[in-house]
């Protein structure tokens, strides 16, 4: 589903991924874990398509697209999604409004009917009771006013309507207490099907108690590391990452 | 530098010695007139104009169109922004009974509405009252325009502690075909003490030759009245639009104004509040919408004499292809006028790089007990919330339109009457889709 190959970028000139691979098939979950600074929201960035990041080599490929081609809204039509670290604050931008319109763009693109107030009001609560939201926030502009555990829940929400092939959690688990984590957690759990992939990129592994990876991969200074399956995490809980970051240093 | 001779100019001093009927006796006239005789117009020299050229104006020469159709479509679709209003319309500056719906639907309501020109009496001698006893500066000269010049106009009066269920819609219209059209319609709102009362009035224009409209309205609230007015400026680029609205607010009145200016070529709207007793508060707010070479001037003089009052002011602007915007607000506090609340607020986005806009929030403040803020951004769309869209699955023009939308909505969502609200919202939308967003 996405396949990742030597993928090198850079940031106002400075190196950031120094040669990235990674190859995720339908079903399975992947966690990316580093440091700060490793690379890993560099890495999420580029896979949606924001501006400024330049990709100095390398592919990126996304059901066989050529992803770093695509426009943003393009890769969303696809079925990609990116779960923002720090999900903006719209004013004036009606939330339920903003999700019926990004989902009728996806139906459109994909060849579907869109879906008038009623279906789209019917669907929407449903998936509100995935994430426990208030009703009222959906009235409430966008991310405007919510706490942070509320804007995280709202990421997951747009990506329970969304319902995308491969979504990727940018530090979904930051700022989040443990009860919110569990909500978050529970419903990418019940999202995840044989269809679908997701890439979960953290800092901690406590996230990785809820969603469990099938791999687990290091992402040091711009590179994978280190890949293995969730013990690897355990290791990394208990002995942090310089152990690993000292392995790799040896042996280049 | 003051232009001499022009062919605004000309005319204008033509019309000084005409002998048509005009709206106002001698009384109020006589002194416009004899400052009009002079001829004397601003240029960019003068610091009140600096950035608003008047050369599309003052190159025109008026002139009277007696065969001019007015469109039936157009008038009724301008009325469905309040179809639940009283509403009044003037075609080229003449009030038109057919459009209009019948004073005698007010009778005993405790509001009386009359076109200036059927005047007479005591109504009348109020109506000047209250044109005499403004704030309006001696030198402005579109002030003069108006009232030497009006041949008609509005006069609202509300009588003491009615709460007027029905808002009135006034609507002008100018339609210019050949001839460079003119009017100078005059507005005098008077509310008596512990009335409360939503007056819009509705600028529009159609044809393809210059129109001119200079319009004056002057608002006295008494005690405890409350006033919500609404000017909506919806007229063609052959349009140039300058008006001056004065506002005398007595204690513990009310005063809520909203501005869209979202058509024309050139408006310059000047709106001066004065407090004449404690308590008193003004809200204020506005849209400016531009875009190719439209030029949208705002200005707001308010005056705090008293104490305890309050004003709020709120603008904002938009602006697109090479259009200009300019915004000068000026906060008065006076000595007296201890415990003011006096916040304004100005907010600009521009969409391309040839808009421009120039803003001036200004406060003067001579109290020393007092709350006051002033702000004022010029910005482009936030990126951030650009991508955040596009990452949904929605392409970059409609991200533009939904966030450009939503900065203009935080304003006009405070418009409390529904239909007005959703016009204005379709009208703002309808521009926005006009405008090409350039694809990077």
């Amino acid at each position: 589903m996405l396949s990742i190959k030597n993928l090198q970028v850079s940031v106002e000139e400075k190196p950031i991924l120094k040669g990235l691979n990674l190859e995720v098939k339908p079903g399975e979950i992947h966690a990316i874990m580093g440091p700060n600074g490793s690379g890993k929201s560099t890495l999420a960035h580029v896979l949606s398509g924001r501006e400024g990041y330049s990709v100095d080599a390398g592919s990126a490929h996304y059901k066989g697209l050529n992803l770093l081609e695509m426009a943003p809204e393009i890769r969303a039509r696809e079925g990609m999604f990116l779960a923002f670290q720090y999900p903006i604050e719209i004013p004036g931008v009606n939330n339920t409004s903003f999700l019926k319109k990004a989902l009728n763009e996806i139906r459109k693109h994909r060849g579907e009917e869109e879906l008038d107030a009623i279906d789209f009001l019917g669907l929407i609560k449903k998936q509100m009771k995935l994430v426990e939201m208030k009703e009222e926030l959906l009235k409430r502009p966008v991310n405007q006013g919510f706490s942070g555990g509320e804007k995280k829940r709202n990421e997951i929400l747009q990506m329970a309507v969304l319902n995308p092939m491969l979504a990727i959690l940018d530090e979904t688990d930051s700022g989040l207490d443990i009860d919110a984590l569990r909500i978050v957690a529970g419903g990418v759990n019940k999202l995840r099907s044989a269809e679908n992939a997701f890439v979960v990129i953290t800092h901690y592994q406590r996230l990785l108690d809820y969603i469990v990876p099938d791999f687990v991969h290091v992402l040091s200074d711009g590179q994978i590391i280190k890949s293995g399956t969730k013990e690897l995490a355990l290791e990394l809980e208990e002995r942090g990452y310089d152990w690993l970051i000292e392995e790799a240093e040896s042996k280049a | 530098m003051a232009h001499l001779s022009n062919n605004f100019s000309e005319w204008v001093n033509l019309q000084i010695d005409n002998e048509s009927s005009f709206a106002f006796s001698e009384a109020v006239r006589s002194p416009s007139l004899s400052k009009l005789a002079g001829g004397v117009f601003p240029t960019r020299k003068d610091e009140e104009w600096k950035y608003t050229p008047l050369g599309d104006l003052l190159d025109s020469s008026p002139g009277r169109d007696t065969a001019v159709v007015f469109d039936h479509e157009y008038i009724e679709s301008l009325k469905q922004a309040m179809p639940l209003a009283h509403t009044i319309v003037f075609l080229n500056g003449e009030y038109s009974e057919e459009y209009s719906d019948s004073p005698t639907a007010l009778e005993d309501s405790g509001l009386s509405i009359s076109p200036l020109s059927q005047l007479e009496g005591s109504a009348l001698k109020l109506a000047e009252d209250t044109i005499l006893n403004s704030t309006l500066t001696d030198d402005n000269i579109f002030q003069h325009i108006a009232l030497g010049l009006s041949q008609n106009g509005l006069f609202i009066e509300v009588n003491k502690n009615i709460e007027c269920q029905t808002p009135i819609h006034v609507i002008y219209i100018s339609t210019a075909h050949g001839v460079t059209a003119f009017t100078s319609p005059v507005n005098v709102i008077r509310v008596s003490s512990n009335s409360h009362l939503k007056v819009v009035e509705q600028y529009a224009s159609l044809g393809e030759a210059a129109v001119i409209t200079v319009p004056a309205s002057y608002i006295q609230l008494d005690d405890g009245a409350g006033l919500n007015y609404y000017k909506i400026g919806v007229e063609n680029a052959s349009t140039n639009h300058i008006c001056n609205t004065s506002v005398r607010v007595a204690g513990s009145g009310r005063f809520e104004s909203h501005q869209y200016l979202l058509g024309s070529n050139l408006t310059r709207s000047n709106l001066e509040v004065s407090f004449t007793g404690p308590g008193a508060e003004a809200i204020l707010r506005g849209v400016y919408l531009g875009d190719e070479n439209q030029h949208l001037d705002v200005r707001t003089y308010l005056d705090h004499a008293y104490p305890h009052c309050s004003s709020d002011q709120h603008f904002r602007g938009i602006l697109n292809g090479h259009s200009r915007g300019v915004f000068n607000g000026l906060v008065l506090v006076r000595e007296h006028a201890q415990k003011t609340d006096a916040q304004q607020s100005n907010k600009n986005l521009l969409l391309s790089r040839d808009a421009r806009v120039d803003t001036k929030p200004q406060l003067e403040i001579f109290a020393d007990d007092v709350k006051c803020a002033h702000g004022a951004t010029v910005g482009e769309l936030d990126s951030d919330a650009l991508f955040y869209l596009q990452s949904r699955g929605i392409d970059k023009k409609d991200a533009t339109l939904m966030l450009t939308r939503a900065f203009a909505a935080e304003v006009t969502q405070e418009i409390d009457i529904d239909s007005l609200q959703t016009y204005v919202q379709d009208k703002v939308s309808a521009s926005l889709d006009e405008i090409v967003i350039p694809s990077d």
